[in-house]
């Protein structure tokens, strides 16, 4: 379920960046007047540890092994807010130590594994566990089914990620330039892969690690019992963090407009036989759509196909040598100062 | 920054003596044990060869690590803009170079880019270049059917072919895919973790973070050490088979188990942040100095990447 860089446009990323940055507000203000000074280590251990069990080989009945994601039990023993932090750790610790993507789709990464995830695994957990005892059956059902549902919601969510991409980012010809599969694809196939198989594997092994809880430490099923906080800390100021939210919000419609995707694409006879009409404005509009300013840039004199096609080339190999020029005598440099420096 | 006068320079570096190698364990084949141990192994290798490659001298290594952080940042983010394959083909070759120079064994790097992204991004992406996911321009018919079929919302034309739309976006996706891995695994291979988080706060990242992650990744050590010793604890108990569901039991247990190491471990750090004055916010003590070349290198950036943007308007 981990989108790598590259499947979702910068646009749909800024988009989740708007949506995750008041989320992450949110979570570590909650956190901050209900742990204290505990926030740190707690969540910093809590992190490792969904990234630690990420790295379990659970054993599944056809004799091949799988891997958890433990983002449901997180939500379940330290409630949606702090799982959401530690999800978002680990997962920006993958993005940058690995390095295996995952910088670009960081927040809508976040958005699937660490706000859908837990949060609709909590809130199945709590209508299900309810106020029973925390040795009750209840419990594990609830972490159970909590579990199962959150799992998909989340790969719901990353299928309709992708399946949006072809429809809104394509070239003129047609061809799409980030994820290929329309929605018709990209949803079913995600949700089939998260029902059948990964769904029903994070659903029993949170209700086994529940029921091992239960079973030698009930304490640590209600981890906010544990943290009596003994010193009271200043309260954060987000206000500078609303300026990346418009910031992102600004991006991500500006996206839309200045790549003239499939919304400025449609023709007026398109729109004729999707609408059945043709809107007053945009007869007028059209007009000026087809005269972008990069539409007719070739030379005057130069109009044969061949005669552009050199033009590209030359450019290519133009660009391609200064900037290996350029790379080279920055290498010099940097050679030369270091030994100046040392 | 009164923290950063009162400490003595020399307690704001890490002393770079010798590392120990580590030496690639035996691959290990069997059950889900196993599995996990070698992944565990691996996972500790990879983080102490990363450290070693990251104290070389090389071109990427040189550079200031907030310039490098935002340029690369920078250089991801114009990946995700092409819409041709070639500015993207011209940014992974010109990767290629710097990864060179920064003494990135290009073997390496070829194996956890040019290897691991035809793998899984062209897997995935295979379906996609034929007419029968999305409409397009055959190019090459592969076979033909007596008419049309309909499976559901799918429908299968007479004539099966590649399509040179589906084609042109599998190549677009793999070089995307390919040039933000390859920047992003430079990043990580040619800056030590505790400096490359450092340089976040230039991101006007909340100190809380930085200082979490910090935390996180110094106890993913510990935890893995500690899932370590219960697996193979659990190994050399072992005899015969073990049903399936015995298994999962005990991985379960080990998680929960684990959970209660975890939780019991933050109350003690709190305890040792409190003994040793911690106040309720973290402070950073970060010395970093932009060098000119550094100066040259955001330059040397906004010049490539205008240059390759400007390859990609000239091609629509």
């Amino acid at each position: 379920m981990h989108i790598p860089d590259g499947y979702l446009s910068p646009s749909t990323c800024a988009a989740f960046g708007a949506v995750m940055i008041p989320a992450w507000a949110i979570a570590a203000r909650n956190l901050k007047n209900w742990i204290k000074s505990k926030y740190i280590p707690l969540m910093a251990i809590g992190a490792a540890f969904s990234f630690t069990i990420m790295m379990y080989n659970v054993p599944i009945p056809d004799g091949t092994t799988a891997h958890a994601v433990g983002g449901g039990l997180l939500a379940v023993v330290l409630g949606p807010w702090a799982a959401m932090i530690c999800v978002t750790i680990a997962l920006a610790i993958q993005a940058l130590l690995f390095g295996d993507g995952g910088v670009l789709t960081f927040t809508a990464n976040c958005f699937n594994m660490a706000l859908v995830l837990p949060g609709i695994t909590y809130i199945v957990y709590r209508l299900i566990s309810g106020g029973s005892e925390l040795t009750s059956a209840r419990r594990w059902v609830g972490a159970a089914l909590g579990a199962y549902i959150g799992i998909n919601a989340a790969a719901c969510c990353a299928g309709l990620e992708f399946g949006l991409q072809p429809i809104l980012f394509h070239t003129a010809e047609n061809v799409p330039l980030y994820c290929p599969y329309p929605l018709g694809i990209a949803v079913p196939s995600m949700l089939f892969a998260h029902l059948v198989l990964a769904g029903p594997l994070e659903a029993v092994v949170t209700a086994m690690v529940v029921r091992y809880l239960q079973a030698y430490s009930t304490n640590l099923l209600d981890v906010r019992a544990l943290s009596a906080a003994p010193l009271a800390s200043a309260p954060v100021s987000f206000r500078k963090l609303w300026w990346a939210v418009g910031a992102m919000i600004l991006l991500s419609p500006l996206g839309l407009l200045a790549k003239s995707t499939a919304w400025g694409e449609w023709g007026s006879d398109e729109l004729q036989k999707l609408l059945g009409f043709v809107p007053s404005g945009m007869e007028q509009l059209s007009d000026t759509w087809t005269h972008a300013p990069l539409d007719d840039y070739s030379l005057p004199g130069f109009d044969s196909f061949w005669s552009s096609a050199i033009i590209y080339i030359s450019c290519a190999v133009l660009a391609a040598a200064i900037i290996s020029l350029l790379t080279y005598l920055f290498r010099k440099f940097q050679n030369t100062e270091s030994k100046v420096l040392n | 920054m009164p923290v950063t006068r009162s400490v003595p320079s020399w307690l704001c570096h890490n002393a770079a003596g010798p590392m120990p190698r580590a030496e690639r364990s035996r691959s290990l084949r069997g059950g889900f044990i196993e599995k996990t141990l070698q992944a565990i192994a691996e996972f500790m290798h990879n983080e102490v060869f990363a450290e070693h490659l990251a104290r070389e001298s090389g071109l990427m290594q040189a550079i200031d690590p907030r310039a490098k952080l935002l340029t690369v940042l920078f250089l991801i983010l114009m990946a995700g803009l092409f819409r041709h394959g070639f500015p993207l083909v011209m940014l992974n070759l010109w990767v290629l170079w710097l990864a060179r120079s920064s003494r990135v064994p290009l073997g390496l790097f070829a194996r956890r880019v040019w290897i691991v992204v035809p793998l899984f991004t062209g897997i995935v992406v295979l379906p996609s270049i034929f007419n029968v996911i999305r409409p397009g321009t055959p190019i090459l018919t592969l076979f033909h059917l007596a008419h049309p079929m309909k499976f559901g919302y799918l429908t299968i034309p007479a004539a099966v072919a590649v399509t040179r739309e589906g084609l042109a976006a599998a190549m677009l996706l793999m070089l995307r895919v390919g040039a933000s891995v390859s920047l992003a695994v430079l990043l990580t291979l040619t800056t030590r973790w505790n400096v490359l988080l450092k340089a976040l706060r230039v991101l006007r990242i909340p100190m809380i973070f930085i200082a979490v992650l910090d935390m996180s990744y110094r106890y993913i050590f510990l935890l893995l050490h500690t899932s370590s010793d219960m697996f193979m604890a659990r190994k050399s108990r072992l005899a015969g088979r073990v049903r399936s569901r015995e298994q999962r039991r005990f991985v379960a247990s080990a998680m929960g188990n684990l959970w209660g190491k975890t939780a019991a471990l933050s109350e003690e750090v709190h305890g040792a942040m409190l003994a040793r004055g911690y106040a309720g916010a973290p402070k950073s003590i970060s010395r970093f100095a932009m060098k000119k070349s550094d100066w040259l290198w955001l330059g040397l950036v906004l010049v490539v990447a205008g240059l390759l943007m400007g390859s990609d308007l000239v091609l629509a």
